[in-house]
């Protein structure tokens, strides 16, 4: 990676932190390496947005080690330039017009005006707001601000992107763009933490992190987890009889169910597939690749 | 860490192109000041409650003084001699006099206010009638001579109209602010901030910054009308006037900054009024001299920065006074206020969020 021999961008060992009574981060470890993508995924309430406060110095531990760019979270406040943080809410001016709210971040972090013209260009072309740049903010439709939200995060071209929930709102087109950029943004040596509840999206990153009631309860790339998960692909059969054709399938060593007149068999092994063919000779078939929501829901079921 | 000036301005011009943006405020912040001046002025230019009487006896009417001195509107004020009564007229301090002598009631009146003159004339002649009523067949009262006496014509909008001023640049400038840092937190760019290079001191000295310039605006039509249109006079420099107005005025906006931490919405920021505002309306002097808010409370009046504010801008554009005249304790005192309040407020927003 182009950020080679750096460091993990977050280093969290075992940290917790609780709000009254309610422990929000129970001992959560967790390394992000520099310049990946990374998703982190979990329910409602499970610590992803605690963790991220707590990343850029907005909470204090109750206890365990947490690290930033290779600084304590205590220092957090001195590499506030570096790190790009965009919250649930939108943290918009809606009397402002898009482009004076792009101006107004772009001054907080000292950009000269060359800079700012030239990435602000860059980045209304990436949210695709450049026809909108005189509208104010307010009048934009709810997709139209979540963009002008991200654009105004990534002004100052932070190495460390902490972005919870960034395309809630946002049409699949315009996502597909926006994953482009932020896996552009990792070739680049930048990191991209991303907090998510679309599996599909975990799916585009390179490492992800499932959260638990405060805990990482599965962690690793999309295939790391489905294997941990014990998921297989399931190859779906259409055929007469399928009452005896699960059973024999079974009996040959291909666990088999019916489901709704449907034969599903589990493909352990991939190269199989023509053996079981030859068994049944089905009318129809398709192969389903296991989703990272499957395994998630097994984890979940597991613990 | 050291301000950035650039930041600070960064800051200063989003609030200005906000505030620009929104009409009503600006509306408000215009228009809302002349409208509570001419209400104000209307409702003043008229006559006192409290009316100040000189009396000078020099005997033979004593059932006509009990009766002038259990007016509890009157504040009586016992004199030597005609010509010290003639003086203060003349002065504005007294509204009017009672002259006893043996030889008949004398009665010299403020021309300015004929209301009070009225006032005065009235309870003159009611004691009059009891004395005679009560001397029943022996002499009379003796005559009652009537003599005007055109004097300074003070209204009580000359002396309130300056408090006032300052009254409503204080209330909209507090109610704004509350309002802009609550928003601030609500949309979540506070949080925001607290994740950039931009520190709490830049944070707040952009407010300030940015909100003057409106402070200024506002200070400026509201001197203009009162003095134009209610002939307040203006002796002072209106720079100076103005002066005044906008260190007020970052005061309230600091204060106001400190009380959004404990407002969640715009609307209960509005509940702050009776408790913030009202006080400062009571105790700042305008209404009621200082000298008669109860010992007890006084002490309030003395840290609230409207009865600074109040006091100076009365000597500057009622006695012409200069810089230097109101430095102490009024601009101190005007400083000191803002500067803990922008201390407290800069503090505030730290303890928000750890």
């Amino acid at each position: 990676m182009a950020m080679g021999g750096a460091g993990p961008a977050i280093y969290a060992r075992g940290i917790s932190k609780s709000f009254g009574r309610q422990r929000v981060l129970d001992g959560l470890s967790v390394q992000i390496p520099s310049g990946i993508t990374y998703c982190l995924l979990g329910a409602n309430g499970s610590g992803k947005t605690t963790f991220i406060r707590a990343a850029v110095g907005l909470l204090r531990l109750d206890g365990g080690e947490l690290s930033v760019l290779g600084r304590p979270v205590g220092e957090v406040g001195k590499i506030y330039s570096q790190i790009g943080y965009m919250t649930q809410h939108k943290a918009l001016y809606p009397d402002l017009t898009v482009q004076e709210n792009m101006e107004f971040y772009a001054g907080l972090y000292g950009l000269t005006k060359k800079e700012r013209e030239e990435r602000m260009s860059d980045l209304l072309q990436m949210v695709d707001l450049a026809a909108q740049k005189g509208r104010l903010a307010g009048a934009l439709s709810g997709g139209m601000y979540q963009r002008l939200s991200l654009a105004c995060t990534l002004i100052h071209q932070p190495r460390l992107l902490l972005l919870d929930e960034p395309t809630v709102g946002v049409d699949p087109r315009l996502r597909q763009s926006f994953w482009e950029y932020f896996n552009r943004l990792a070739e680049d040596g930048k990191t991209v933490l991303i907090t998510t509840h679309l599996m599909d999206e975990a799916e585009k990153c390179r490492r992800v992190g499932y959260m638990r009631a405060g805990r990482m309860a599965a962690e690793g790339s999309p295939e790391e987890i489905l294997s941990l998960a014990g998921l297989s692909p399931i190859l779906k059969l259409w055929l007469a009889g399928q009452q005896e054709a699960a059973a024999l399938l079974t009996a040959e060593g291909y666990p088999a169910t019916v489901r709704e007149g449907v034969v599903l068999v589990e493909l352990r092994d991939r190269s199989s597939v023509k053996e079981i063919l030859a068994l049944v000779e089905p009318l129809d078939m398709r192969l389903v690749e296991p989703t990272l929501e499957e395994a998630f829901v097994l984890l979940a079921e597991e613990r | 860490m050291t301000p950035g000036f650039a930041r600070v301005g960064v800051v200063a011009l989003r609030v200005v192109r906000q505030l620009k943006r929104d009409r009503r405020t600006i509306g408000l912040i215009v228009f809302a000041p002349i409208v509570l001046m001419i209400l104000f002025g209307y409702a003043l230019s008229g006559e006192m409650s409290g009316i100040a009487l000189g009396l000078v006896d020099e005997g033979g009417h004593a059932l006509l003084r009990q009766h002038i001195e259990s007016i509890p509107d009157y504040e009586i004020l016992y004199l030597g001699s005609e010509s010290d009564a003639e003086r203060l007229i003349g002065e504005a301090q007294l509204d009017g006099a009672v002259l006893l002598s043996p030889d008949g009631v004398r009665v010299l009146l403020d021309a300015s206010s004929l209301q009070i003159s009225g006032a005065i004339a009235a309870a003159v002649q009611a004691g009059a009638g009891r004395e005679t009523a009560a001397k029943a067949g022996q002499k009379g009262a003796g005559p009652i001579t009537t003599r005007y006496i055109f004097g300074y014509d003070l209204e009580m909008m000359d002396t309130v109209g300056p408090a006032i001023l300052g009254l409503v640049v204080f209330f909209f400038t507090f109610i704004n602010a509350a309002i802009a840092f609550i928003r601030e937190r609500a949309q979540g760019s506070l949080e925001k901030f607290m994740v950039s290079p931009l520190s709490r001191l830049e944070m707040v000295s952009g407010y300030v910054l940015g909100f003057s310039l409106f402070t200024v605006l506002q200070s400026a039509t509201t001197l203009f009308v009162v003095t134009a249109f209610f002939g307040v006079p203006l002796k002072g420099s209106p720079l100076t006037a103005m002066m005044v107005v906008v260190l007020l005025g970052a005061g309230a906006l600091v204060l106001g900054c400190f009380f959004s931490n404990f407002a969640r919405s715009e609307f209960q920021v509005v509940q702050f009024i009776p408790l913030i505002i009202t006080p400062q309306i009571v105790l700042c002097g305008i209404w009621w001299p200082l000298q008669s808010v109860p010992e007890v409370i006084r002490p309030f009046s003395y840290i609230l920065p409207l009865t600074y504010a109040a006091d100076a801008l009365r000597a500057v554009m009622l006695r012409g006074a200069g810089v230097t005249d109101i430095l102490y304790p009024d601009l101190l005192a005007l400083g000191l206020f803002f500067l803990v309040f922008f201390t407290a407020a800069t503090m505030m927003l730290r303890r928000e969020v750890a």
